[in-house]
């Protein structure tokens, strides 16, 4: 009942800033497809370029639509408007709380991701999306949901959310298997990468549209993320004193 | 009923409740009162679980309050201090958020935001947002919100701040109805005469300390009731008589100029705390 109402309060705000939600998800990664694929055009294992980034821009898409609709919002809610205290306060059990915001935050996250699809549909490139890519990419945007919740408990200040996306979410992007495959980074840095959880989705979620073996052990890697993401909100939110 | 066992909240070093002991029963009208840094901010704050104690607990109708009892939670409502909501909802949505975290029923909710919104005249204003609303409007707003959910314990925490006079009036009107309802009231306030007004008790606070609980007229009894003020180029310098005839003779006795006054709730505090409390 407490994850329905944190859903309709996320349903509330996307109603209101549809537009606007919609058009950010949009704007970077059709930067990343229009320069990087079709503007650069190169091959890789001997297809076009943009078959390889498709699936790790739609990923990537996917971790920012997540990460950004909880973190900052969330961050606001606590430290500038004050509404998190009603919640707080409110007998809603806070785990369904979290709940709320994961589940809320990883549908935004396909969201985004889907406004991508769509916009690469047209191009012929033979990529498959399936229901279990569409699974993969729910887990992914609850992971970074939880991240934002984190975050956002974590954040002193407006601007610490801000500066986690610079540090953390950004360098992500780049690396995690979405523009070029995790591999080419040496030694320990690239076993540590390799286990990011939005290196795994990107992986599996191009292996699934190349119509090739997933390694589907992967959502287990996002499952246990997402276990301990959870574990350590529901610290915060139950344990922590001043929060 | 409310009861606080040797509360205690400490930031870093600094201890702003000093173990508080409490015992506030069903359908009090009682006020928390101290100067600015009493500790009672971090007492609502402890009260309603926004605030976990260092040490100590709080017993609501015996049992303890924790951020996972719903069942507790459930019978407090609470005004804080700041405006806490969303600045991007409508006055309709703030309401039916709130409803929501408190499992009402949605026609429920309808009905009793038609009739609260009514009430305090905020019913035009429906549609707006948050953030296009004004102080008092504002206020007025989060103490509809806060009865929404028909609680047994209300904390409002300087729920008048910022409203001007005839809104004030209203909303002690209202406060008192809803107490005489038999809604219980823990109440901060700057406003002395606010509390005298309202208040069945008073607890003093100062340094995170209760220093008295008593009526207000006990706390005015104690001190006297008649208030001699004797206006001098360094200040107003009050004296207080437990009856007329000897403020009356003091007062024969000043040479410069000087009025004579019944005691009120804000002599007591400056008296105690040493301060003056004003509103700030």
């Amino acid at each position: 009942m407490g994850i329905i109402t944190i859903l309709w309060e996320k349903w509330v705000e996307f109603r209101r800033d549809f537009y606007k939600i919609t058009l950010a998800a949009m704007v970077a990664p059709l930067m990343y497809l229009i320069v990087f694929g079709l503007g650069i055009q190169t091959t890789s294992h001997g297809e076009p370029y943009l078959n390889y980034l498709i699936p790790g821009v739609v990923s990537l898409t996917t971790m920012n639509g997540s990460f950004n609709a909880i973190a900052q919002n969330l961050n606001v809610q606590r430290l500038y408007e004050k509404a998190f205290d009603q919640v707080l306060i409110s007998p809603t059990p806070l785990w369904q709380f979290i709940a709320g915001q994961i589940l809320g935050g990883a549908l935004r996250g396909l969201y985004a991701g889907g406004v991508i699809l769509f916009l690469t549909a047209p191009i012929q490139t033979g990529l498959v999306f399936s229901p279990v890519s569409i699974f993969i990419l729910f887990l992914n945007g609850a992971v970074f949901s939880a991240v934002g919740v984190v975050v956002s408990f974590v954040a002193k200040n407006h601007a610490d959310v801000p500066r986690f996306s610079s540090y953390i979410i950004m360098p992500m992007s780049y690396l995690c298997n979405t523009f070029f495959s995790t591999e080419k980074i040496p030694g320990i840095p690239g076993l540590i990468i390799e286990y990011l959880p939005l290196s795994q989705t990107s992986r599996m979620i191009r292996a699934i549209a190349s119509g090739e073996e997933a390694g589907l052990y992967g959502i287990g890697v996002l499952l246990i993320y997402l276990a301990v993401l959870s574990f350590i909100s529901s610290w915060f939110i139950y344990k922590k004193k001043n929060l | 009923m409310i009861e606080t066992k040797n509360l205690t909240k400490t930031f870093d070093r600094f201890t702003a409740v000093d173990s508080l002991n409490l015992k506030i029963e069903k359908g009090e009208f009682f006020g928390l009162l101290g100067p600015n840094g009493a500790g009672k901010t971090t007492t609502i704050g402890l009260l309603s679980t926004l605030l976990l104690p260092t040490e100590g607990e709080i017993l609501i109708n015996g049992q303890v309050l924790t951020r996972s009892r719903p069942e507790l939670k459930r019978k407090i409502s609470v005004v804080t201090q700041e405006y806490s909501m969303r600045q991007d909802m409508n006055m309709d949505e703030i309401m039916e958020y709130q409803g929501r975290l408190y499992f009402m029923p949605r026609k429920k909710i309808k009905a009793r935001t038609d009739e609260l919104l009514d009430f305090c005249g905020l019913k035009d204003f429906r549609k707006r947002h948050v953030r296009k609303l004004s102080g008092g409007m504002k206020r007025k707003l989060m103490v509809c919100r806060a009865l929404l959910t028909d609680p047994e314990i209300m904390l409002l925490d300087e729920p008048t701040t910022g409203m001007d006079a005839l809104s004030r009036r209203q909303m002690w009107n209202l406060l008192r109805q809803l107490n005489q309802q038999g809604l219980t009231i823990l109440l901060t306030t700057h406003y002395m005469e606010e509390a005298q007004t309202l208040c069945g008790r008073v607890a003093l606070m100062d340094r995170g300390r209760l220093e008295t609980i008593d009526t207000p007229e006990g706390l005015i009894q104690s001190l006297g009731k008649f208030a001699v003020d004797e206006i001098t180029q360094e200040g107003t310098r009050s004296r207080f008589f437990h009856s007329r005839e000897e403020a009356i003779a003091a007062l024969s006795q000043v040479s410069g100029r000087c009025t004579l006054r019944d005691t009120t709730l804000e002599d007591v505090f400056v008296e105690r705390a040493g301060r003056r409390l004003t509103p700030s």
